[in-house]
């Protein structure tokens, strides 16, 4: 008993601390030094080679012969973006499940803020903000008084913070919750979660069931939690959306994180399409490494490169009649782990 | 923290425990009130068509049955009074864990820093407390009506001597005169404390009941199988006692039910006529020789398994895995 309750002030404490240190530098800078740091670790990028504030060491989840989740292990850095991505049935729900302690690992751990999700359960969840993929709320009670509710049981919930954001989110508090619509049940658990201070939110499918407008209100208050200094993990089908807002995002196929990927890395990368007169070209030496090519439909050569400038000014020197240049994106990524292994299965 | 969620709780069953317990105050009152129209001597002429082997089916004798205290003891056997703190037991056992899953809020409730614990205290609390107001309500009802009502009594008129005469008394009956109809009031018939015990015992029960469907809905996900389960049991338990109670070679059966201990009427009997064990667990004689056990035996067993189930549920709910509402 007593160890728990030391647990409990040791999270809280711990939590406190981590979002003073990181509230006082500002959001820019620290945006800039994540970057050098992640720069630095995505050469040798796998999952599970970060962690500070949510880690995961081989974290399996079987149900008799299905494997819900095998031996996942990965890293969230505090003050990042995290985002989850796969079909469903990948794993991402059950892995966000484990964190927050409703299910209980087959094997391996996972910690949040150094605190085990199993045994200090109620600790680490001091630490947390849930948003379910699909918010089920008390019916019978109005929105407003499920704010209220949800910002008293939690400590450290702010009522008139819940109030603000559901205000931006276009939401009719007087309403009882059987009487709203799934996307509105949505918004009103959304408004609930992000008004607490917890140093991580975790979100499910936030933005599953809500019309264009407010996934854009959403990522915006998403964007604005990590300015504040708050760890994001979320998980999402909307490609767009998850390369908008993540630093880093995890691909799970089949209950393994098969992939990390940080985004300022794709975004640097390019796919150039160009068609030449007469033979293919050889790449010089020193672009070896930055450009991948290979054939595309129409005789064309599609040019994968890392640095843009570099490839560019190579291609002026080639007899070259056309040429497209595109981001990379999130999609090639995620088609490289989902789309075309099913094609080859 | 637990405040707000016990808040919760409350406003989640009032609605039910409030129409349970004006039904139990009405109910309770509405029988005393039959009762007391109700002649003893009409009422044992009642009791007189009724084949003697019926006997064995009420703990007590007959004859203490058709006092005004024994027929005011038949209320906690009553449908409607059993029947709703059965209702009230069931339905707030089962919402505990299973009802929440199915219905997804205990996976939002879960996201706060509430251990499982607390949540399911917070329903248990509730819900022993509930039971309790049940109990009360019974006992209240049974205190109103009794103070508010009247036994009709058919008398002989008699004559009122100045002087009592040896073996005769102050009252000597005229014997050719029509009998009378009069009203005593209820309160100087019966003593409302003697349903204290029966309360207890009503309450013990309510337990016992909702204990046991908060353990099925611990490992369950689903609540419509959950009360199914918890009202099939319920019925074998009634035929098991019932089956115990119709013959003697079956007499071991009583003993396999759980409900054998609720006989709120015996343990009205016992203090009404030997009030120095209304609150024993053995009955002895002055010289040593048993007699039974006591009506705290019966509350304490019933109790008991509530506890104990309560116990066995919170355990297998720290320890199981929340699915995903569906």
């Amino acid at each position: 008993m007593q160890r728990q309750t030391r647990n409990c002030f040791a999270a809280a404490s711990l939590g406190g601390r981590l979002h003073k240190t990181v509230l006082a530098v500002k959001p820019r800078e620290l945006v800039a030094r994540r970057e050098l740091r992640l720069q630095s670790k995505t050469r040798q990028a796998s999952c599970g080679d970060i962690g500070l504030f949510v880690e995961t060491h081989s974290l399996t989840k079987r149900y008799r012969r299905f494997t819900a989740l095998d031996a996942c292990s990965l890293g969230v850095e505090v003050g990042e973006v995290f985002g989850l991505l796969g079909p469903n049935g990948a794993g991402k729900t059950t892995l966000l499940r484990l964190l927050l302690g409703y299910l209980q690992p087959t094997s391996g751990r996972a910690t949040i803020g150094g605190l085990d999700c199993q045994r200090q359960s109620v600790a680490a969840r001091q630490l947390v903000s849930y948003l379910p993929g699909e918010a089920r709320l008390y019916r019978g009670m109005r929105g407003r008084d499920v704010l209220r509710f949800l910002a008293e049981v939690r400590p450290g919930g702010d009522f008139r913070q819940a109030l603000r954001f559901a205000e931006r989110l276009d939401l009719e508090l007087a309403r009882r919750v059987a009487f709203m619509s799934t996307g509105m049940r949505q918004k009103l658990a959304f408004a609930a979660t992000m008004s607490s201070d917890s140093p991580l939110v975790i979100l499910d499918e936030p933005t599953a069931n809500l019309d264009p407008s407010v996934r854009a209100t959403v990522s915006e208050m998403i964007v604005e939690a990590k300015a504040a200094g708050r760890t994001v993990m979320f998980s999402s089908h909307v490609l767009s959306e998850v390369e908008e807002v993540c630093d880093r995002v995890a691909i799970l196929r089949a209950g393994q994180c098969v992939h990390t990927q940080v985004i300022a890395e794709l975004r640097r990368r390019h796919r150039l399409a160009a068609s030449f007169v007469g033979e293919v070209p050889t790449v010089p030496d020193e672009l070896a490494d930055s450009l991948r090519i290979s054939r595309g439909g129409h005789g064309e050569l599609i040019i994968e490169a890392d640095e843009l400038s570099s490839s560019l000014r190579w291609l002026a020197t080639l007899p070259v009649t056309e040429i497209r240049a595109e981001p990379i994106g999130l999609r090639s990524v995620y088609d490289k782990y989902h789309v075309n292994r099913d094609a080859t299965a | 923290m637990i405040h707000v969620l016990i808040r919760r709780r409350i406003d989640e069953a009032k609605w039910l425990l409030a129409a349970c317990s004006l039904a139990m105050v009405w109910f309770c009152w509405l029988r005393v009130w039959l009762v007391s129209r109700l002649d003893t001597g009409r009422f044992k002429e009642i009791l007189d068509l009724l084949p003697s082997d019926w006997q064995r089916y009420t703990p007590v004798d007959f004859a203490w049955l058709i006092t005004y205290e024994g027929r005011i003891s038949l209320v906690y056997d009553e449908l409607i009074v059993v029947g709703c703190v059965s209702v009230w037991a069931i339905s707030r056992g089962s919402d505990c864990v299973s009802g929440e899953l199915g219905r997804g809020t205990l996976e939002m409730l879960l996201a706060q820093p509430l251990s499982r614990r607390a949540v399911m205290l917070s329903q248990v609390g509730v819900t022993v407390t509930g039971a309790a107001i049940l109990a009360f309500c019974a006992w209240f009802g049974t205190w109103c009506g009794i103070h508010t009502m009247s036994a009709k009594q058919v008398v002989t008129p008699s004559f009122q001597l100045p002087i009592p005469l040896p073996f005769v008394g102050s009252k000597i009956p005229i014997p050719f005169a029509e009998p009378e109809t009069v009203y005593v009031p209820m309160i100087d018939l019966v003593d409302p404390s003697l349903y204290i015990p029966a309360s207890v015992n009503l309450f013990a029960f309510g337990l016992m009941l909702a204990g046991f469907s908060t353990l099925m809905s611990s490992w369950d996900r689903y609540r419509w199988r959950t009360i199914g389960i918890v009202v099939g049991v319920y019925a074998i338990q009634i035929v098991v006692k019932l089956f115990g109670l119709s013959a003697d070679e079956l007499a071991w059966l009583r003993f396999l039910s759980a409900f054998t201990p609720y006989e709120p009427e015996s343990v009205v009997q016992i203090a009404h006529q030997l009030p120095e064990f209304a609150w024993s667990f053995t009955m002895r004689q002055d010289d040593g020789t048993w007699i039974g056990y006591g009506p705290m035996c019966s509350h304490v067993i019933m109790a008991s398994i509530g506890v104990f189930s309560y116990a066995v549920a919170l355990r297998i709910f720290s320890r199981r895995d929340l699915p995903a509402p569906l």
